[in-house]
């Protein structure tokens, strides 16, 4: 039986309809994140699954029972907002424990819960403090308090690290994914950053307009985008898309402008004609420079030559398409150069030019 | 440039405002204090001093000390209402429904009336011939005859109230509104999934944002309540037998009616004190937030 299960859910406003049938089902210990650009619906999505929000269609199921008219409260779910939603002129304790105070838990039995979660994430100095007297960081960890201490079979989590600034929200994120495996707990988290997504999910689904255009696992999704949104969507610097088509002998492809040959896979070989338009996805940080010219596959001009210091980031196009390699920080580039490459035909992705949607 | 022309230009510049505070606050409150130890009249020269004779007299003295009761009864019951209506209001205000701009646009009306038209209407309302009030009550059975809500002396106090309350509490409405939509959203969730009743989410989320605005309102309202003159005027001039005679009636009726200028001075000068209580601790109330904040 699945922890979560959302079948055909759908949002109308009025004409406008922000989920458009969505459908996933999560099991025990996963995390899922759903990601997405602003407005991709993700956050009503998790608002639908909380009960904050009704669905215009749809069901969705919590360890097998249906959530049709139950209230947020009798969900046996737990919630983490991004604004930390403290309640203001409570202490740190009774916020952890709000929750099992409104479920009339005894008193003892609510201090030890308390005192347990407090425990966990480090904050049992704080607890007789109030939110104004924390950091954001800190408020944080009450906000996740006050969800562990109900021990629900849902966590959600809605761009819980957004608010924080760059270095607490590293270790934020380290102590989530640690906390996830102490507690094998099954997770929803939203957010719109896909370094997060890559780091915490056991798997990923990736929203755009109200549809999940992929759900997979983070590697599936970095290496095997399900299309050309999803490889823009993913990676940073994204996937580098180069439109060209198969050339007259069947056996490669040509880029659209520009020197330069990729071998086609065996499976598009056979199935589609020469002249067929394809668009190619090339991860920047697979491209390798060919120091043989035999090797070389494919020839870009540089522009722009960014270190980072952990590597280079050679800016420029392939023809007059724009292309991003990601080299080792000791690569000799310069600024105009002409930068023959290569790269493990395994790692290209194919796409029909048309539609998008990836072909192998 | 240098900072004591900076200093020097401020002053200039502020100079006809101060000429004009001066003229018209400070000279005319130096005036009232001196007159306040004297027992000069309205009329005729100028009275001789008299040291503390016209405090003494005021703070034993029956009239004054009444006026002071029905002044903070006034000014109790008619905050305490003000705040009530005005929370619940804006607690309805602040829901999601069809047509909410235009009642909150309708809302503002009675606040925006000149309180002299309110203190008319509602003498129309009140009036022991053919007043609403009556024509309501007696056909809803719950009174036997026409009464003069005004002309009783137990029920005047009440009815001027009503006419203050209904004058004044979009004011607290509104005040409470603003302080409700700053309520955020996520707090509000977080209650609903903690699965707190709709009296726990006043309690713990909405009440910490409106406590701030409402004290200052109530602190506005008081100020405001124990200066009252012009309702009370304009629907019972004090009366009947003295019963909505508040500090500010008094004082005129003293100063101008009896034209007992000496002792009037005094009674203005004791409920100035009164007014001034209040407004310090509404300062110290917006020392305090903005320090808090």
């Amino acid at each position: 039986m699945n922890t979560l299960e959302l079948s055909g859910i759908t949002k109308r406003y009025g004409a406008m309809e922000t989920l458009k049938g969505i459908d996933l089902s999560l099991e025990a210990g996963e995390f899922l994140v759903l990601l997405g650009a602003s407005g991709c619906g993700k956050s009503t999505l998790l608002n639908i699954i909380a009960g904050l929000i009704e669905p215009t269609d749809g069901d969705v199921r919590i360890a097998g029972r249906s959530m049709r008219g139950v209230h947020p409260k009798n969900r046996d779910i737990a919630m983490v907002f991004q604004s930390y939603a403290l309640y203001p002129n409570l202490t740190v304790a009774r916020n952890i424990g709000f929750g099992l105070e409104m479920r009339k838990v005894p008193a003892a039995e609510r201090a030890a819960a308390v005192r347990r979660a407090a425990e966990i994430l480090q904050i049992e100095p704080l607890l007789e403090r109030r939110p104004s007297e924390l950091s954001g960081g800190q408020r944080q960890r009450v906000a996740i308090g006050r969800a562990l201490v109900r021990d629900p079979k849902v966590f959600l989590f809605d761009e819980p690290l957004s608010n924080l600034d760059a270095k607490l929200r590293l270790e934020t994120r380290t102590e989530l994914k640690r906390l996830h495996h102490a507690l094998k707990a099954t997770v929803v988290y939203v957010t719109h950053d896909q370094v997060e997504a890559m780091t915490l999910a056991t798997r990923i689904a990736v929203m755009r307009d109200g549809r999940i255009e992929q759900i997979g696992t983070p590697r599936e999704i970095y290496d095997r985008p399900a299309n050309l949104y999803v490889a823009g969507f993913m990676g940073s610097p994204p996937m580098n898309v180069l439109k060209g088509s198969i050339t007259d002998d069947s056996l490669s492809w040509a880029p659209l402008d520009g020197s330069g040959r990729l071998p086609l896979p065996p499976a598009l070989r056979d199935s589609l004609r020469p002249g067929t338009a394809l668009t190619v996805g090339i991860r920047p940080e697979r491209v390798g420079l060919s120091s043989t010219a035999g090797a070389a596959q494919l020839t870009m001009t540089v522009d722009v030559v960014e270190l980072t210091g952990a590597e280079i980031l050679a800016v420029g196009q392939v023809g007059s398409q724009p292309f991003i390699a990601n080299l080792d920080p000791d690569a000799a580039v310069e600024p105009g150069a002409t930068l023959p490459f290569a790269m493990d035909p395994a790692s290209l992705r194919w796409f029909d030019a048309d539609s998008g949607k990836a072909l192998t | 440039m240098p900072s004591a022309w900076i200093t020097t230009r401020a002053w200039l510049l502020m100079l006809p405002l101060l000429v004009v505070m001066v003229a018209v606050v400070s000279w005319p409150m130096a005036e009232t204090v001196r007159l306040s130890f004297t027992d000069a009249k309205l009329v005729g020269t100028g009275g001789a001093y008299v040291g503390f004779d016209n405090y003494a007299k005021l703070l034993t003295g029956r009239p004054f000390l009444l006026a002071l009761k029905t002044t903070t009864l006034f000014a109790v019951l008619s905050v305490a209402l003000e705040v009530l209506a005005g929370v619940l209001a804006a607690l309805l205000l602040d829901q999601e429904f069809r047509g909410r701009t235009l009642v909150r646009a309708l809302m503002i009306l009675p606040w925006a009336l000149p309180t002299v038209v309110n203190a008319m209407l509602w003498r129309l309302i009140y009036n022991p011939e053919y007043g609403a009030l009556n024509s309501l009550l007696l056909q809803t059975g719950l009174i036997s005859g026409y009464r003069s809500w005004l002309g009783e002396p137990t029920s005047a106090l009440w009815a001027i109230v009503a006419a203050d309350v209904w004058k004044n509490f979009p004011l607290v409405a509104l005040i409470a509104l603003a302080a409700l939509q700053a309520v955020p959203r996520d707090v509000k969730a977080a209650a609903i999934v903690d699965g707190a009743g709709a009296f726990a989410r006043f309690r713990i989320v909405t009440w910490p944002y409106l406590v701030g605005p409402l004290t200052i309102a109530v602190v506005l309202r008081t100020i405001e309540a124990f200066k009252v003159f012009d309702i009370i005027w304009v629907m019972t001039r004090g009366g009947p037998a003295n019963a909505t005679r508040t500090l500010s009636i008094l004082v005129y009726q003293e100063a101008f009616s009896f034209q007992r200028a000496g002792s009037g001075a005094s009674m203005a000068l004791l409920v100035t004190l009164i007014v001034t209580l209040f407004a310090v601790s509404y300062i110290a109330i917006l020392r305090r937030s903005a320090a808090g904040s």
